[in-house]
C-alpha cells in the first residue's frame, strides 16, 4: 500500500450486498465516486442508504461485494477505512460536555491533523458557517441546527479522502444551510469525494454532481441531475392543493401518475396537455374540491417520485431499522 | 492557501504503528475526560462516599468486630469498589452512547479501537482509585487496622481493575441492548458480593463453592489485594497472581476481539 498522490483515489462500491436475516438491506449496489465529486445518495427512509455508508466506514461488514478507495480495500482494512473516510452520522453527536470550538479542534486532531493547522481550520469553518457566537458555548446549550453545523465542522476540520455526510442539513436554518452547501462544495473542490446521504431531493438537485436513487436496497437510477430528468423532458408537474378533508379527485386519462401527501396531490402530465390540465384544475377549484393549483416544469423530485413511489418528505415512508 | 487546502493537499496518509497508537490513546483519553468533565467530580465524589460508607456500614453487622473480620471486610470493600466501577460504570456509559445515538460516531473515529478501550480503562482507574483509597483510609480510622502497605499493591490493583473494566467493556459492546448488559452486570455484582470470598475468608463458604471460586477471578483479586495491604493474612498469593494474570490476559483478548468485530 502506498499513499502515492499519483494513485487513483476513486471510491468504488462493487456489488455490495448486505443482508440481515431475510432482509436485503443492500442488494448488489455498484457505484463510483471520483475525487472532487459531490455524489448524492437519495432514497426514502429504510431504502438502505445508512446501511451502505456504515459499511464504507467499517461499522458493518458487507455480506458480499467489495468497497475500495484507491489502493485500499475498505472491507479488509477497517482501520484504514476509518482514517480515509470522515463520517457525519444522522444521529446526535456526542458534544454535550464540550465547547463548540474545542470539540471541532479535538476531533480534527483525532483525525490526524496537527494542532496549529486544525485550530486555523476550525476558526475558518466557524466563521464561514457563521457560528462564531457559539464557539465557546457548551454543546448541551446549543440548538439542534447549531449542533449539526458543529458536527459538520468536527468531521471536516481535517477531512478524509471520502467525506460521508448523512443528512447534514437537518435542523439547520435556511441561511446557514446555504453556507453549509458552500462548504460541502468546497470539500469537493479541494479533492475530497463527498458522499451525501439525503432524502431532500430538491436540495440535492442544486448541489450534487451526480446522484444515485436507492430503493428497497437497490440502486434504481444513477446519473447527473439533468440526465435523470431527461426522461421527464416534455412533462409538466401539475400540483393540486386539495381542500382539507376532501378525497383525491378522480384523475383524467391525461394524468400519467399522481401522488398524494397530506392535502398535496402531485400529478405529472405531458407538456402538450398543459391546457387540458389547467382547465381541469380550474374546474376543480370551481367545484370546491381543491383550493389552488400550480403548473411547473418537472424537477428531480418528480423523477424520484416516479421511481420510488415516495415524495422526499413522505411521512408515511416505512422506517427500517 | 487556506487550512483546508493544506489539509487536503496532504490528504490523511494512513497511519499505523506504535506512535499512532500512543498518539490516538492520548487523544481518546482527552476525549473521554472531556466528555465526562461535567460529571467526573460527581462520579469520583460518589465513589468516595460509597467506598467510605461501605467501610463504615459493615461494622454495624457486629457488636464488636473481630480484627480478622475487620481486615477481610475493609480490604474486601477496596476490591469491591474496583470491580463495581469496571463492571457497572463502563456498561452504563456505553449504554448511554447507544441510547443517545452517538455510538456510531465514536466508533467511526480514525483511531485503533484498542486505544478507545485503553482510554476508558484510564478514566475508569481515575474514577475508581479515590473510592478505594477512601474505603481503606476510613476503615483504618474506624477499626484501627494493622495495615502494611507494600509495593505489590500496584500490580494487584492493576490486574483487578483491568480485568473488571475489560469484562464490563466487552459486555457493553457485545450486547446490543444496554438494558440486558445492565441486568447481566448487576447480577454479576450481586453474585460476586454474596458468593465470592471477597469480604470474608473462603472457609466461610460451603466447600464446593470455595473450590469453584478457585477457578474464578474474584477470590484471587481479593487475595492479591490483601497480600499488598496486610501481612500474614492470606496464603497462596503466587497462585492467585497466576490465575488472575490469566484472567486479565483473557479479558483483554476478549475486549480486543469484541471491539474489532463487525456485524
Amino acid at each position: 500500500m502506498t499513499d502515492s498522490t499519483a494513485a487513483d483515489w476513486t471510491f468504488r462500491a462493487a456489488n455490495v450486498t448486505k443482508t440481515f436475516g431475510d432482509l436485503r438491506a443492500n442488494d448488489a449496489v455498484t457505484l463510483e465516486i471520483r475525487p472532487g465529486e459531490v455524489y448524492g445518495l437519495l432514497g426514502p427512509n429504510g431504502a438502505g442508504k445508512t446501511t451502505l455508508v456504515k459499511q464504507v466506514i467499517g461499522l458493518l461488514k458487507p455480506t458480499s461485494g467489495s468497497l475500495t478507495l484507491g489502493p485500499y480495500d475498505l472491507v479488509d482494512d477497517p482501520d484504514a477505512a476509518r482514517q480515509l473516510c470522515s463520517y457525519l452520522p444522522q444521529a446526535q453527536m456526542p458534544i454535550d460536555s464540550f465547547k463548540a470550538r474545542q470539540v471541532i479542534v479535538l476531533t480534527g486532531m483525532i483525525r490526524g491533523g496537527d494542532a496549529a493547522a486544525v485550530r486555523k481550520r476550525a476558526d475558518e469553518l466557524i466563521e464561514e458557517l457563521d457560528i462564531g457566537e457559539w464557539s465557546e458555548t457548551l454543546g448541551t446549550r446549543l440548538s439542534g441546527g447549531v449542533k449539526r453545523l458543529v458536527g459538520f465542522a468536527m468531521v471536516t476540520a481535517w477531512p478524509g479522502r471520502v467525506v460521508i455526510l448523512d443528512e447534514p442539513t437537518n435542523d439547520v436554518d435556511p441561511r446557514r444551510r446555504r453556507l453549509l452547501w458552500q462548504q460541502i462544495r468546497r470539500l469537493g473542490d479541494q479533492g475530497s469525494s463527498v458522499l451525501l446521504v439525503t432524502h431532500n431531493v430538491l436540495e440535492a438537485e442544486k448541489s450534487v454532481d451526480r446522484l444515485a436513487i436507492i430503493n428497497d436496497g437497490r440502486l434504481i437510477a444513477e446519473g447527473t441531475p439533468s440526465s435523470l430528468k431527461s426522461e421527464d423532458r416534455g412533462r409538466m408537474r401539475l400540483q393540486l392543493m386539495v381542500v382539507p378533508g376532501r378525497p383525491t379527485p378522480e384523475m383524467p386519462v391525461f394524468v400519467e401518475n399522481h401522488t398524494r401527501v397530506g392535502n398535496n396531490v402531485m400529478t405529472v402530465i405531458a407538456e402538450t396537455d398543459s391546457a387540458h390540465g389547467i382547465g381541469w384544475a380550474q374546474e376543480l377549484v370551481g367545484l370546491g374540491v381543491i383550493e389552488e393549483y400550480a403548473l411547473a416544469a418537472t424537477t428531480l423530485e418528480d423523477v424520484y417520485i416516479r421511481l420510488t413511489g415516495h415524495t422526499s418528505e413522505d411521512p408515511t415512508a416505512e422506517a427500517l431499522a | 492557501m487556506t487550512a483546508l487546502e493544506a489539509g487536503v493537499s496532504t490528504l490523511t496518509p494512513v497511519r499505523s504503528g506504535m506512535g499512532h497508537w500512543l498518539q490516538s490513546y492520548a487523544m481518546m483519553t482527552r476525549w473521554e475526560i472531556g466528555n465526562l468533565r461535567l460529571l467526573l467530580p460527581l462520579i469520583v465524589a460518589l465513589q468516595i462516599v460509597i467506598g467510605g460508607g461501605f467501610a463504615l456500614g459493615i461494622g454495624l453487622f457486629f457488636d464488636t468486630i473481630p480484627m480478622r473480620n475487620a481486615l477481610f471486610l475493609s480490604t474486601g470493600v477496596a476490591v469491591v469498589t474496583l470491580i463495581t466501577v469496571g463492571l457497572v460504570l463502563g456498561p452504563q456509559l456505553v449504554g448511554n452512547q447507544k441510547v443517545a445515538g452517538t455510538y456510531d460516531f465514536m466508533w467511526s473515529l480514525p483511531v485503533p479501537r484498542t486505544t478507545q478501550a485503553a482510554a476508558w480503562l484510564t478514566v475508569n482507574t481515575i474514577i475508581a482509585l479515590p473510592g478505594m483509597v477512601a474505603a481503606l483510609v476510613i476503615a483504618n480510622w474506624r477499626y484501627d487496622l494493622p495495615l502494611v502497605v507494600s509495593w505489590s499493591i500496584f500490580p494487584a490493583v492493576l490486574l483487578t481493575i483491568v480485568t473488571a473494566t475489560m469484562v464490563g467493556y466487552a459486555f457493553a459492546h457485545a450486547i446490543p441492548k444496554p438494558m440486558v448488559t445492565q441486568m447481566i452486570t448487576q447480577l454479576l455484582i450481586f453474585t460476586i458480593l454474596g458468593f465470592s470470598p471477597i469480604n470474608f475468608p473462603p472457609e466461610n463458604l460451603p466447600e464446593w463453592l470455595a473450590s469453584l471460586n478457585l477457578w474464578l477471578p474474584f477470590h484471587h483479586m481479593a487475595n492479591v489485594m490483601r497480600a499488598g495491604l496486610t501481612e500474614g493474612l492470606v496464603t497462596s498469593v503466587g497462585t492467585s497472581y497466576l490465575v488472575l494474570t490469566a484472567y486479565t490476559i483473557a479479558s483483554v483478548v476478549l475486549a480486543t476481539w469484541v471491539v474489532g468485530r463487525r456485524d
